[in-house]
C-alpha cells in the first residue's frame, strides 16, 4: 500500500497541531525510524521535480499539485512520489527555496483533502528555525524579495483581488467623488502630459485634465473592463511590476492602492515602480489610507488582523470560523476583554500586540521569528509593559494596529448581477447579513502610520519627496524623480 | 489599446532583459477619430520609439509611416501631413483583438475587448476559482 523511500534530513513541522515530518527521502529504514520517533501524523515525500519550473516562463500549466497516491480518511500517512534529490535542488536553485516549495505543495494538496486543514503554523525544531526565519525576514537575500514581491500573496488574492473582482459595478458606482487634492495635482500638470494611474480602479481621474493623456492600469479585470467600457485607455497590470518602460510618463498616481499591499518590500517596490516609469523630474502622486482616522468609529466596523495572521498563508473557511481566530481574542469587533489582554501581556516580551498561538513547545523561536520578520514593530511598547493600568495596555496595542478587514456591503440585487457572490458564500469569502440585505466582503488594508509612507519613500534612491500632507484621513505624498545628470 | 500605450509596454517577466517592444499580432483592428492636437503629438514625438512604432503600425495595417524618424529639430516644423499620420498611428488606431506578444519569451498577453492583461503571477497560480489571470 506504501510506497517506501529513505530520508536524507527529517524536519518536523505542526501542522494545525498535527506533527509532521517532511522528509527528504533516500533510505526508507530512517524514514521508518523517524516516523516512529517523532511520532509524526503524517509523513510527506514529496517529488520536486514534478513541479513547474520558475526560470521556464513559457509554460503555461499552473501549478500542479504533488501527486498522492494514497487516499486515506484521517490523516496518518501521505505518500508523495520521489526522484532525484539532487536534481530537485538544482530546479529550485537550493535547499531552501525547495523547502518552501514542498510546504506550499503540502498545504494546497491537504488543503484540497482535509477541509480542516487551514495552513501552517510555521515553527520548528531549533535546525530548522534558521530556513524558515530567513524565509519571512524582510531583508533577505534577492531570491526571497523576488518571492515575496512578484508573487501575489494568498491574503491579497483572496481579501484584496478577488473581492474587487465581485463588487466592481457596485464599488465604481460609490467612487465618482473628485478628490480636491488629486485634482489639484493633476491640473497643475503641463498640458500634453502624459499621465500613469497604478491602481486606476473604475477611472474615476482618467481624463481629469483634458489637456493630458491618462493611461491606467489596474490587477481587476471587471473594473478595467468598466473604464474601457467609458473608452479610457486602459489595461490589467500589478502596481508592484508595472509593464511599462522606464521614463514614459510625465506624472504618475497612485491613489489609496497601496495600503491593499500585504508586505513592506511590495509597498516599496509598488513606489519604486512609479518613480521607475516617470521621466526625470516628473512628479508622483500617492496616497493611502492612514491609521489615524479621522472618524474613529469607522475603527469600530473593522476587523483588526494579528500580524502572524497576515504573514500566514491563509486556508480556506472564513477567517472569522477557524479555530486560530475562535481562540484569538483580537479577532472580534467587541473590545478586547481586559483579562485576556493583561495574561498576553505578562508572556510576551517584545511585541505585546500579536495574537499568540497556542503552541506548547515553541513560544521562544515564535516570538523571535515573529520580532524578526516585522519590522514596523515599534519597540518602545515593551516599555508600556511596565505601566499598571490595562487600558493603556490596550490603547497601546491598538495604536500599533496597522493591519485590517474592512467589511465592503454588497447589496443583494448587486451581488446577484455580479454571480461571483455565490461561490464567494460558498467558500466562506463572504457572509451574509439579512438585517442589511447585503453580502459581507472583507477587504485588506494595511493602513499607513505618520511619516510610514515618508520613509518608505525616503528609501527610493533617486527620487526627493517635495510634498506630504494629511488629508482626509489619508496620507499623501508628492515624488518628483531626479533629473539626468544630477549626483 | 492604441499604439501610443503599445509604445510604452515591456515585458515584465521576471529575468527578461530585452522585452520591449512587444510584437503585435493583431486579430481585430478599429478605428475611432480623436481630435488633431499638433502640441501633444510634437511633446509625445520625443518620447516614442520610432522604429517600434512604425513595425507596430505596420502589423495594425497601417504602412503610410516614414521608415526613418525625421529630426527632432525638423519635427517643430514638421508639416501637417506627416503630424496627421502620426496622429492617425498614435492616436486613431486601436487594437480590438489580438495579442502582444515578448520577444524574449515568447509569452503571449491576450488583448481583448481593448483591454490588455499583464498581470503574471510568475511563482504561484493556485489562485481560486475566479481567477482569470493569464498564465
Amino acid at each position: 500500500m506504501y510506497r517506501w523511500y529513505g530520508s536524507l534530513g527529517v524536519w518536523e513541522y505542526p501542522v494545525n497541531r498535527l506533527r509532521t515530518t517532511v522528509a527528504c527521502p533516500r533510505d526508507s529504514i530512517i524514514t521508518l525510524c523517524s516516523f516512529f520517533r517523532f511520532r509524526s501524523r503524517m509523513i510527506f515525500f514529496f517529488d520536486p521535480t514534478e513541479t513547474h519550473s520558475r526560470d521556464r516562463p513559457t509554460q503555461k500549466e499552473t501549478h500542479r499539485e504533488p501527486t498522492l497516491p494514497i487516499h486515506s480518511p484521517s490523516p496518518l500517512l501521505a505518500v508523495l512520489s520521489f526522484s532525484g534529490f539532487t536534481e530537485a535542488l538544482q530546479i529550485h536553485g537550493g535547499l531552501k527555496p525547495m523547502l518552501l516549495y514542498v510546504l506550499r505543495s503540502i498545504r494546497i494538496s491537504s488543503r484540497a483533502r482535509y477541509p480542516l486543514f487551514s495552513g501552517f503554523i510555521s515553527i520548528a525544531t531549533s535546525k530548522m528555525r534558521d530556513v524558515k526565519v530567513r524565509a519571512n525576514y524582510s531583508k533577505s537575500t534577492d531570491e526571497d524579495e523576488i518571492l515575496s514581491v512578484k508573487s501575489t500573496p494568498e491574503i491579497e488574492k483572496k481579501y484584496v483581488h478577488r473581492v474587487y473582482d465581485a463588487i466592481a459595478p457596485h464599488f465604481s458606482s460609490t467612487r465618482f467623488a473628485k478628490w480636491p487634492k488629486v485634482a489639484a495635482f493633476l491640473d497643475s500638470l503641463p498640458s500634453g502630459s502624459v499621465v500613469l494611474d497604478a491602481g486606476c480602479g473604475n477611472g474615476k481621474y482618467l481624463g481629469l485634465n483634458p489637456s493630458c493623456f491618462f493611461i491606467g492600469c489596474d490587477i481587476s479585470n471587471p473594473l478595467i473592463k468598466i473604464c474601457s467600457d467609458k473608452g479610457q485607455e486602459v489595461l490589467v497590470a500589478d502596481a508592484v511590476n508595472l509593464p511599462y518602460r522606464e521614463g514614459f510618463g510625465d506624472a504618475a498616481i497612485s491613489i489609496a492602492v497601496l495600503h491593499h499591499l500585504s508586505t513592506e518590500n511590495r509597498r516599496k517596490s509598488a513606489i519604486e515602480e512609479l518613480v521607475r516609469v516617470v521621466k526625470p523630474g516628473g512628479f508622483v502622486l500617492i496616497t493611502v489610507w492612514a491609521a489615524e482616522q479621522e472618524d474613529k468609529s469607522l475603527l469600530t466596523k473593522w476587523t483588526p488582523l494579528s500580524p502572524k495572521y497576515v504573514e500566514e498563508w491563509v486556508g480556506p473557511g472564513s477567517p472569522m470560523n477557524s479555530p486560530r481566530v475562535r481562540n484569538n481574542p483580537f479577532f472580534g469587533l467587541e473590545s478586547i476583554p481586559e483579562t485576556e489582554v493583561s495574561m498576553k501581556e505578562q508572556k510576551a516580551e517584545s511585541s505585546p500586540s500579536f495574537g499568540l498561538e497556542s503552541i506548547p513547545e515553541t513560544d521562544e523561536s515564535t516570538r523571535e521569528q515573529k520580532a524578526e520578520s516585522l519590522p514596523e514593530t515599534k519597540d518602545s511598547l515593551g516599555e508600556h509593559k511596565d505601566e499598571n493600568s490595562v487600558e493603556e495596555l490596550l490603547e497601546a496595542m491598538k495604536m500599533n494596529q496597522q493591519e485590517y478587514f474592512v467589511p465592503w456591503h454588497l447589496p443583494y440585487h448587486r451581488a446577484e448581477v455580479s454571480g461571483a457572490s455565490a461561490s464567494a458564500l460558498a467558500s466562506g469569502l463572504a457572509k451574509k447579513d439579512d438585517r442589511k440585505g447585503a453580502v459581507v466582503y472583507n477587504r485588506y488594508y494595511h493602513v499607513f502610520s505618520e511619516g510610514e509612507l515618508e520613509r518608505l519613500a525616503s528609501d527610493v534612491d533617486n527620487a526627493m519627496i517635495v510634498d506630504k500632507f494629511y488629508d482626509k484621513s489619508n496620507w499623501c505624498i508628492v515624488l518628483q524623480k531626479a533629473a539626468l545628470n544630477q549626483d | 489599446m492604441r499604439l501610443i500605450t503599445h509604445n510604452m509596454l515591456s515585458c515584465n517577466i521576471k529575468g527578461v532583459t530585452n522585452g520591449f517592444p512587444l510584437k503585435i499580432e493583431a486579430e481585430k483592428v478599429i478605428e475611432k477619430e480623436v481630435d488633431f492636437n499638433p502640441d501633444f503629438l510634437r511633446h509625445m514625438f520625443a518620447k516614442i520609439e520610432w522604429k517600434a512604432l512604425v513595425e507596430a503600425a505596420r502589423s495594425m495595417g497601417y504602412a503610410e509611416l516614414p521608415e526613418d524618424s525625421p529630426d527632432a529639430a525638423a519635427i517643430d516644423s514638421a508639416d501637417e501631413t506627416f503630424l496627421r499620420k502620426l496622429h492617425h498611428a498614435l492616436l486613431e488606431l486601436h487594437l480590438e483583438e489580438g495579442a502582444l506578444v515578448c520577444p524574449e519569451t515568447g509569452r503571449k498577453f491576450p488583448v481583448n475587448k481593448a483591454t490588455f492583461w499583464t498581470h503574471i503571477d510568475s511563482v504561484d497560480q493556485s489562485g481560486g476559482s475566479a481567477s482569470m489571470w493569464t498564465t
